[in-house]
């Protein structure tokens, strides 16, 4: 029976022998995970022992378009990448909005499993459905985007996911591009490196068929009509992602500043979109499948790229006390070029940075001046870090490993969660946040519970009232938004159409698949993959311990509308206890027999 | 009656291109939409649509030998069953507007007046000019 909505096998490549294996998609697999994220959860459990380091070749590396990629859906075009991390060891995973997960699904393939390495730098290409492994050598060092280029000239109309010198470098916060769009955290772009690879490329001509294409096309009728007329729309189509930097800064006060020591940017007058969209962006740049665009093709003097993004403004502008938008923008191509996550670059250089002013080290030290506000400094420490030159292969392992390198008290102004640098959310006035940077299964991370909106307006979905500022019963809401965002993942639907989806996917998926799955279906589904991706931790050596925080949240926000506001050690526990209970763990986070028996997933333990 | 590209506004979201076939055939397969976008660069997205005459002198029904390109009412269309996959439409187009796959050829046939990809498109990179 055809199985609509999937391309129906999954591909496995083994880069030592080089060889591929395709094995038929099983049904009740299916139903059980959706796609993307769902696959990725499984799959890692399968097919990686969590106990080995990231960087051996036994190491697998996962591709999964979600479900909905390729199926017409609006803005479901997403892509995740799953690994054990190169920053922590744990768990992994990084989503994309480029084509290489729909060109997979058109080769014949709902998910690519890489093991292996390969003997030499190679590309592994995907053409009529089968497997061969190429000749890297001559791409050896080059830039994403010209990678991309010289395997297009080779190869004619592939799609090409590819790392930079980063990735090559092991930089354990390399990225993976894919039509200039990247899969940036954890360091997927690091494992590709290990593994010698440096590219993959993908031919997929097949058809994808749905169950009810009449049906789908009027749906995506109705739903176009509501995403375009939704106020989003006209936001992140003039302003892009970076549309309530202001807000965030004079409203809220939450807009994380100089290695997190404010939680105001004074000086962000040119970083917000406001000011520069209507100067340097000439059109908008969207996501493959993508109705309601919110990236922006950049030009200036000799920069152009797809972004600026709001996390890069905060990363490489304000916790950098970068202002000057020319150097921001540059500093974001460059790290697109050689493959590096644009959030933890920023992370690890306001924290030399700050390091450098509070004198832990000095000039002589790390061969450099290293002030906040200098953007010149930043783009060479760029540069630094992405060919691992002095100070810079020293950063290139990450705040963490770097701060246990250069030792003295550095590990007091290391800002990150289970050795992930953070995104642009000051969570000490966004308490629900802060324990979502501790229960994210990557480390410090907006995206696997999406509450940063639910909790900077108070109301979302289900929940109404939330009070950002309190520490209270913040277990079942960050609980609950995982098992949601889990499930956009595992149908590759953007985030930022939450508000307008919600989980209204009953119909969709009928048209798509033939089966109309509920909400409460979907959430279970949900919660059983952030369960998965927690035996996974588990298994790799998680214990409650590394859940913690760092220091400087535990230290009142000196200024702006939240000023005073912080996250006490004790509320740290509370909540962290608060969410076990919610999650139906024991007092140290281990999943109990009865909820992974009500999951279905009592063997995968 | 054509659609007239403005590549300046073009996303590159290929929305168009997944419509296109989806209307068209039940089923999402760029390689048998009528339209085409080109990533060229970071901020350059061509999409590539045949001008039904408007900027190009039917070089595809000249060079038809089969008589399979044919023009109605304006709109010049693939018949089906005499379509070979030749190629010879597709070297000829002067605007690269017509695409073989699997040995047929894939254009705009304007959805008899009411293109989908229009309708579709956010960007107002696709518009239609009577
Ligand atoms: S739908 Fe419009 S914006 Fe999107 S690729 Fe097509 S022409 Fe470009
Ligand atoms: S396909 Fe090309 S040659 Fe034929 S009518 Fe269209 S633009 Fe002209």
């Amino acid at each position: 029976m055809e199985m609509y909505g999937y391309a129906g096998k999954i591909l496995t490549v083994d880069l030592t022998t080089g060889e591929g294996i395709k094995k038929v998609l099983d049904e009740k697999l299916a139903s059980r995970y959706l796609g993307g994220d769902g696959f990725g959860a499984y799959f890692l459990n399968k097919v990686v022992n969590p106990k080995i380091d990231a960087f051996s070749p036994d190491n697998a590396i996962i591709v999964a378009p979600g479900l909905f990629v390729g199926t017409f859906v609006h803005t479901a075009g997403k892509t995740a990448f799953f690994s054990k991390s190169a920053l922590n060891n744990g768990w992994n995973e990084s989503v994309m909005g480029g084509r290489i997960g729909l060109a997979l699904k058109q080769a014949g393939y709902d998910a690519l499993i890489i093991k292996g390495k390969a003997n030499k730098l190679s590309y592994l290409l995907i053409r009529d459905g089968e497997v061969s492994l190429k000749s890297a050598e001559h791409l050896k060092g080059e830039t994403t985007r010209k990678t991309a280029e010289e395997i297009k000239k080779d190869e004619g109309d592939v799609v090409v996911a590819t790392i930079g010198i980063a990735g090559e470098k092991l930089v354990r916060f390399a990225s993976v591009d894919c039509d200039e769009r990247q899969a940036g955290r954890g360091g997927i772009g690091a494992i590709m490196g290990s593994k010698n690879l440096k590219a993959i490329a993908i031919e997929g001509k097949n058809d994808i068929r749905v169950a009810k294409p009449e049906k789908l096309y009027k749906l995506m009728e109705e739903w176009y009509e509501k995403m375009i007329t939704h106020p989003s729309f006209e936001a992140d189509g003039k302003y892009g992602t970076g549309e309530f930097l202001e807000w965030m800064n004079a409203e809220r006060g939450t807009f994380p500043t100089r290695n997190w020591n404010e939680g105001v940017f004074d000086e962000r007058k040119e970083i917000d979109p406001y000011y520069w969209a209507p100067r340097y962006a000439i059109k908008n740049k969207a996501c493959v499948q993508c109705v309601k665009p919110c990236g922006k093709a950049f030009v200036a003097k000799d920069i152009k790229l797809d972004g600026v993004e709001y996390e890069t403004l905060f990363a490489l502008g304000s916790n950098c006390g970068v202002a000057n938008i020319e150097h921001v923008a540059r500093a974001n191509e460059l790290c697109d070029l050689y493959g590096m996550d644009t959030i933890s670059t920023g992370g690890v250089i306001g924290f030399i940075m700050d390091l450098f002013e509070n004198g832990v080290v000095s000039k002589e030290e790390i061969g450099m001046e290293i002030k906040f506000g200098d953007g010149e400094a930043m783009l060479e420490l760029i540069e630094k870090i992405a060919h691992r030159e002095g100070i810079g292969d020293i950063l290139a392992e990450g705040v963490k490993k770097a701060a246990e390198k250069i030792g003295k008290n550095a590990t007091k102004y290391a800002v990150h969660v289970r050795g992930m640098e953070p995104p642009a959310y000051d969570v000490r006035g966004i308490k629900g946040m802060a324990l979502a940077f501790m229960t994210s299964p990557r480390g410090a991370c907006h995206l696997r519970s999406g509450a940063y909106a639910l909790e900077l307006t108070g109301k979302f979905w289900k929940f109404d009232g939330v009070d950002r500022l309190s520490s209270k019963n913040k277990g079942r809401e960050i609980a609950e938004m995982e098992n949601f965002m889990a499930v956009y993942d595992a149908l590759g639907v953007c985030k930022f159409s939450r508000g307008i989806f919600l989980l209204n996917f009953e119909e969709i998926l009928d048209a798509v698949t033939g089966r109309a799955y509920k909400e409460d279906e979907l959430l279970i589904i949900g919660e059983r993959i952030c369960n998965l991706k927690h035996i996974f931790n588990i298994k790799a050596g998680w214990t409650k311990e590394d859940c913690k925080l760092p220091e400087k949240i535990h230290k009142p926000i000196p200024k702006g509308v939240s000023k005073g506001s912080y996250v006490s050690e004790e509320e740290e526990k509370e909540m962290l206890e608060d969410y076990f209970n919610a999650r139906g763990w024991d007092k140290n986070g281990i999943p109990k027999k009865e909820k992974l028996k009500e999951l279905g997933i009592e063997d995968m333990m | 009656m054509y659609v007239k590209a403005i590549p300046e506004n073009c996303s590159g979201c290929m929305v168009c291109e997944m419509v296109c076939s989806l209307k068209h055939w039940n089923l999402i397969n760029r390689y048998k939409a009528g339209i085409r976008i080109e990533k060229k660069s970071v901020i350059e997205d061509l999409p590539h649509i045949c001008t039904h005459g408007n900027e190009c002198n039917f070089e595809c029904i000249s060079a038809c030998k089969f008589d399979a390109m044919k023009k109605e009412n304006g709109i010049v269309y693939v018949d089906y069953e005499k379509c070979t996959g030749c190629k010879a439409c597709e070297k000829a187009c002067p605007l690269n507007a017509v695409w073989i796959h699997e040995k047929k050829a894939y254009k705009c046939d304007l959805c008899k007046g009411d293109p989908a990809c229009v309708k579709f498109c956010s960007q107002n990179a696709l518009v239609l000019e009577v």
